[in-house]
């Protein structure tokens, strides 16, 4: 369907006018910081090619999607469960899902960091078979999953939400078990869900700061490392190397964009 | 075929309360009610899609208790047609063969079979169902159920979405398709025109009970209880009390009107008269009033159009509706005040005790 631009009447030109002014603080927030950082180009190539700039960059998306592969395995059948089954204290496990939202970040860090420190709950007997989460990669993705669940949940339950349950039952009355019917009709209708609820949990994730220095001080991802900078360095080299990420998160994020153009929309219901 | 035994179910805000009816192998029935009234919610339950909370479905004398729906063997078509909008026509129809397993030329054959059969061309198997009017997706929803040969086949309102003159046809499909086959079909709706075409027997469903369960005849013409006559349009329903009763005929006394009815109620006991308006006839009146049996005389008190025939209030003592002709209307120059009178036969009313 062809694009169609509304004619501005006057409750649209003054929304517009007010909504702005969000934009407004973060454009002028960015060109504030591109204007001082475009002066002093050299330094930006430097940092922008410092090793442990990219190394923690890639650490830090790289872990985003590692978490994000996770909660595709384990969050997207809860997320069915929670969108086509009713069952006595729903609402309890509705409000567990939505916990880390909630809570501040560093609460959220000390919950993983006690469940899944060496001695933890968790953390002592994976520990036994060489799972290690205290300053290590495993312990990033950890933080970043709990964090990052209940964007990824809940898009993923409305986009189940918004698949007819009688395409469902049709297809069970064709012979397909509930498995199968899910595999075949809900999964495919829900693709735009799914990927958007990623894209969502990702940059939660990789946005994370106090729940993943927490348990993982070390590798630095991204925020650890600006913040250490910015503590050692100051401000000049923090926010350099902060500039940096802007720019890798806004071309993955485009690219992402780009991509989701080109997930069909088959049903105007869904 | 199928049987309810006094299946409850509540789901929501719906609720089934107490249903048993039995389907025979080879029947058209019909389950007819208002909306709202549990009907998809009867389907479903047949399909396995619910379990009742109390009560059995059993299909085939067996009880399929919580057999899931793909081990029942029965097809389902919804209202709104679900066909899956990421699968193309042929994809969509041969969506339960796979299921199957059976063979890929297999498939192909008894899809393009039944796309054929519908007469739909070949071309439209590469289509996707959006692009479809709603009279081509009814085809496609019905091959789609009906490729798997299953042996019952379940319909929740087909035909309300679709535009009269594609309805008339596809009651004729239908008509076919339940004597060419032989195929059990339950089929829930509200309209009464679907019913009478169609149906061999109807259960009526008022607010999640069974009012009533009969030949399609049974239930148009000796409706068990005043909901139910309401329901399947008879346009005179009416109270009184039996004032005489004798060989089987009884003077009925309706707010002063006699009417005499068929029928050996005991004197003094409460009745509900049910009158069609087409089993009532109607004469200009020349002043004179005869005797002879429910011939009543009033005048003409309002007069509706409704195409070929019209619906003419009168007051007769009585108020009572009377359905005539377009021509006779115009040819008795009937206009509202006009004297007329009325006749209808003893046997033309329905008459049940009040509950």
């Amino acid at each position: 369907m062809a694009k169609k631009y509304i004619f501005p009447d006057r409750c649209l030109i003054s929304f517009s006018l007010v909504g702005g002014l969000i934009i407004t603080l973060t454009l002028l927030a960015l060109l504030n910081m591109t204007v001082a950082e475009l002066g002093d180009i050299p330094y930006l190539l430097k940092v922008a090619s410092d090793a442990k700039v990219i190394d923690s960059i890639v650490l830090t998306m790289g872990a985003g999607v590692n978490a994000i592969l996770i909660l595709l395995l384990i969050g997207t059948p809860l997320a069915y469960v929670l969108a086509r089954a009713d069952f006595p204290g729903k609402g309890v496990v509705e409000s567990l899902v939505d916990l880390p939202l909630m809570l501040p970040h560093t609460v959220a860090g000390i919950l993983v960091y006690i469940l899944f420190m060496s001695r933890g709950l968790l953390g002592a007997p994976l520990g036994e078979i060489g799972i290690t989460f205290e300053d290590a990669y495993p312990g990033i993705v950890v933080a970043m999953l709990f964090v990052s669940s209940p964007y990824f949940i809940n898009s993923v339950r409305e986009g189940f939400e918004k698949v007819p349950v009688h395409l469902e039952n049709v297809a069970r009355t064709l012979g397909a078990t509930r498995f199968q019917a899910f595999m075949r009709i809900v999964l495919p209708l829900s693709a735009r869900h799914i990927f958007n609820g990623s894209v969502l949990a990702w940059g939660r994730a990789i946005g994370e700061f106090a729940a993943v220095i927490m348990i993982a001080y070390y590798p630095m991802v991204i925020s650890t490392l600006i913040y250490y900078r910015f503590t050692t360095s100051g401000l000049k080299e923090s926010s350099t190397v902060a500039f940096v990420m802007i720019i890798a998160c806004f071309g993955a994020f485009l690219v992402l964009r780009f991509i989701s153009r080109f997930m069909r929309r088959y049903d105007d219901r869904i | 075929m199928i049987e309810f035994e006094d299946v409850s179910l509540s789901l929501g805000r719906f609720s089934l309360n107490d249903i048993s009816f039995r389907v025979d192998e080879g029947d058209y029935y019909f389950i007819l009610g208002p909306s709202g009234a549990g009907k998809t919610v009867i389907l479903e339950a047949i399909a396995g899609l619910h379990i009742p909370d109390s009560g059995r479905v059993l299909v085939r004398g067996e009880d399929v208790g919580d057999r899931p729906p793909e081990k029942r063997r029965l097809s389902l078509v919804y209202q709104d047609y679900s066909l899956f909008p990421h699968m193309t026509v042929f994809d969509n129809v041969a969506f339960g063969l796979r299921m199957q397993k059976c063979a890929k030329h297999e498939i192909r054959e008894r899809v393009d079979d039944i796309l054929d059969r519908f007469g739909m061309p070949p071309h439209f198997r590469e289509r996707y169902p959006l692009t479809l009017s709603g009279g081509e997706q009814q085809r496609v929803a019905l091959a789609r159920s009906l490729v798997v040969n299953p042996e019952i086949l379940l319909l929740d309102e087909p035909l309300s979405a679709l535009d009269p003159l594609m309805r008339e046809k596809f009651i004729t499909d239908l008509h076919d398709l339940h004597h060419e086959n032989g195929l059990t079909i339950v089929h829930v709706s509200h309209s009464r025109q679907e019913a009478l075409a169609l149906a061999d027997h109807v259960a009526v469903i008022i607010d999640g009970s069974l009012k009533q369960e009969d030949t399609v005849e049974g239930v148009f013409n000796r409706p068990a209880t005043e909901e139910v006559g309401r329901f399947v349009g008879i346009d005179n329903i009416l109270r009184g009390r039996v004032a005489a009763s004798r060989d089987g005929l009884m003077d009925v006394d309706v707010d002063g009107v006699t009417v005499s009815a068929v029928g050996s109620y005991p004197a003094g006991m409460e009745l509900t008269l049910f009158l069609r308006g087409e089993d009532v006839m109607l004469f200009l009146s020349d002043g004179a009033v005869t005797s002879a049996r429910n011939t009543l005389a009033g005048e003409i008190t309002g007069i509706s159009r409704m195409g070929a025939v019209v619906r003419l209030k009168t007051d007769c003592g009585i108020p009572l509706s009377v359905l005539i002709t377009r021509q006779s209307c115009d040819d008795m120059g009937l206009c509202t005040g006009k004297k007329v009178l009325v006749r209808f036969k003893a046997t033309s009313v329905h008459a049940v005790p009040v509950k």
